[in-house]
């Protein structure tokens, strides 16, 4: 056994990155997303995780010195169906942005592996019989990228609350996380898997309000929440990034009848991007909008 | 005459004064053959000869002092050793407070906490403060950094060494110290490269890096600190015989402790939480269940305390039981801010 050289490249003193496609969500996260790790995106649905993924879909196929992997990816969704036309509609726009750079014979939609899963046993085979994808793949690149959206949703519904049976869940998620570990480790791989939230009831103290990261408490949509799958999970990913989003009121029109009658009150949709915990991350947050171009993020 | 107290015959006492063995130490490392010969005796009873002589020699000390068993020390002697022995700080003055000047070298000391509270942050720290040299208070030593999680952050440790370097250099200038002979012309690159690390992908690699780790250390004896993280991931998978893995955890704990002891360094092991549930509640409480909490000599939690990150010593047989308020800053970890400001004040 010999040690790793952790100065093999001196000029380059980091760890690679992918990339989201904004720099103002870069600058939030170092850089992008961390390869030989795997990072949590944690959100409500409708947040814009799936956006987001989609996006980084795109971006890991950029060559390097724009901040992308030069790789192709893998996306294993539990959720039907794939959202293919939303993929479609960004490979277009990201395509017509990154014209100077990218083979113009190519396709990008040419370089994103698809795989859908329905129970967390699926993707364990699935993830068994990766080594020889990553090894020889279908596609003129290699792939780097491997997203899973969402880990969730395999999970739920198939395990009561018993102890016995949470037990055997979070057994599984350590064989999933380690799996997804050495493949990332093996083939210097990043990798992105997306969270759902639950509702948190009960009382703030103990275990249910058990703090995890930066922040003391999560909120989206005016509510409470917490990550699903519980402190198991949280100890299974390298990084946690939460997505929130809240209506903030912005401005109110009386109505005709005076007030009280009639009235208008405009409200817009906020989103931001917090870092909850990572090894090389401060506690920094970013505010985000999602348009026909994808996730972009907005400056301070 | 030393000769004059073994209980062999008068005869054999003769042929060994005539022979010229008049002391134990003239027959320490003989063969029985050779003695046999010498003597004109038997094999076996030169053999038997040479067992009467090694007793007694243990016995019996030059200085007088009766030792019982071989290799023994006394207490006085492990006192005087252990105030000798030199403490890895932790860079922030309250943690190191509460662990009696720092991560105590020769010790197994386990650190857990839920995610995101910095146990891979205090490692990293560990790994680079173990490096400070002699010359600051420090061990001027090497790191081993085994990964199981793939926590290690180049840049983050880069980020660390160069505060570390920073503040030193700060220090040496309020001190004013010799510039000739302390001068730091260390770079954060250099810190780096004292750091060995390995990354271990599976329970069977981890245990055959700790397996490994003796003849390693052996080659590179200025490693000072053994940094684990974290020493959980691999086990909290389902192994079908859970007496294998009780077996496996305390091997692994065995192998740990007599590192420790017998390089002199410290021990540094990262662990996580997970519910117990015990009598319909459930509990926050270190993994890998209770018979690991034996393996370790002290034990360190860390844990929220409203905004501001605690550590607290959980078990140990020398410190007592406290808590201590510490940060994660851009610089690692430091003492923290708000306390600092309390003393400004006063």
């Amino acid at each position: 056994m010999i040690p790793q050289n952790l100065l093999q490249n001196p000029l380059a003193l980091t760890t690679q990155k992918c990339t989201l496609g904004c720099p103002i969500l870069d600058r939030c996260l170092a850089g992008g997303v961390p390869c030989n790790s795997i990072t949590e995106l944690v959100a409500e649905s409708g947040s814009g995780k799936t956006q987001l993924c989609l996006q980084l879909l795109l971006s890991a196929q950029l060559p390097s010195s724009l901040g992308g992997l030069a790789a192709s990816s893998l996306y294993i969704h539990s959720e039907f169906p794939f959202p293919s036309r939303r993929l479609h509609q960004l490979s277009q726009s990201f395509r017509s942005s990154y014209s100077h750079v990218l083979d113009s014979e190519c396709n990008p939609l040419d370089f994103v592996l698809v795989r859908g899963v329905q129970s967390a046993d699926q993707l364990f085979d699935v993830l068994l019989k990766m080594d020889s994808v990553l090894l020889r793949p279908p596609t003129r690149l290699p792939v780097r990228l491997i997203v899973i959206d969402s880990i969730a949703a395999l999970f739920r519904g198939e395990f009561e609350n018993t102890p016995f049976d949470l037990k055997r869940r979070s057994s599984l998620f350590f064989k999933i996380s380690g799996k997804l570990k050495t493949l990332a480790e093996r083939f210097g791989l990043a990798v992105v898997v997306t969270n759902q939230v639950v509702d948190f009831v009960g009382q703030a103290e103990g275990l249910n309000g058990l703090r995890i990261g930066n922040l003391g408490s999560l909120w989206s949509s005016g509510r409470r929440v917490c990550a699903a799958l519980g402190l198991a999970w949280a100890n299974c990913v390298n990084s946690r990034l939460f997505l929130s989003r809240n209506e903030e009121i912005v401005g109110e029109v009386t109505g005709l009848g005076g007030v009280g009658a009639g009235d208008t009150v405009s409200r817009l949709t906020r989103r931001h991007l917090h870092v909850i915990f990572a090894p090389h991350l401060p506690e920094s947050s970013c505010e985000f909008v999602i348009s026909r171009e994808g996730v972009l993020g907005v400056e301070r | 005459m030393e000769l004059a107290r073994l209980p062999i015959s008068a005869s054999q006492r003769g042929k060994l004064i005539s022979a010229g063995y008049t002391s134990f130490s003239s027959l320490s490392s003989l063969s029985p053959s050779t003695l046999a010969q010498d003597l004109k005796i038997s094999d076996n009873e030169a053999l038997e000869i040479l067992r009467v002589v090694s007793q007694g020699s243990r016995l019996d000390k030059p200085d007088g002092s009766h030792a019982i068993v071989n290799g023994a020390q006394t207490a006085w002697d492990m006192l005087h050793e252990e105030e000798s022995l030199k403490c890895i700080t932790t860079s922030c003055v309250d943690l190191d407070d509460i662990l009696g000047g720092g991560i105590k070298c020769k010790e197994v000391t386990e650190i857990g906490g839920v995610p995101g509270i910095g146990k891979t942050q205090l490692g990293i720290q560990l790994a680079v403060n173990v490096q400070i040299p002699v010359n600051y208070g420090g061990l001027g030593g090497k790191a081993i950094y085994i990964d199981t999680e793939g926590s290690f952050m180049l840049e983050r440790a880069l980020q660390i060494a160069e505060a570390c370097i920073e503040d030193m250099s700060g220090n040496s200038d309020f001190l004013q110290k010799d510039f000739q002979s302390c001068q730091v012309k260390a770079q954060p690159k250099d810190f780096l490269q004292n750091i060995f690390y390995f990354r271990v992908c599976s329970y069977t690699e981890q245990i055959a890096m700790i397996n490994y780790l003796d003849k390693f250390i052996s080659e590179h004896k200025d490693v000072n600190v053994v940094i684990i993280d974290s020493v959980t991931f691999h086990f909290r998978q389902d192994f079908d015989d859970l007496a294998l893995r009780t077996r496996l955890l305390s091997g692994m704990a065995l192998k740990l402790m007599k590192l420790a002891k017998k390089f002199s360094l410290a021990v540094v092991l990262l662990n996580q939480v997970t519910t117990k549930h015990t009598e319909g509640s459930f509990q926050l409480t270190l993994a890998l269940g209770d018979s690991w909490s034996h393996s370790c000599t002290n034990r360190v939690i860390l844990y929220w305390n409203g905004d501001e990150r605690y550590a607290y010593i959980d078990k140990s047989p020398s410190l007592r039981s406290a808590s201590a308020p510490y940060s994660v800053t851009g610089k690692g970890i430091r003492t923290a801010t708000s306390k600092c400001k309390r003393i400004k004040i006063m």
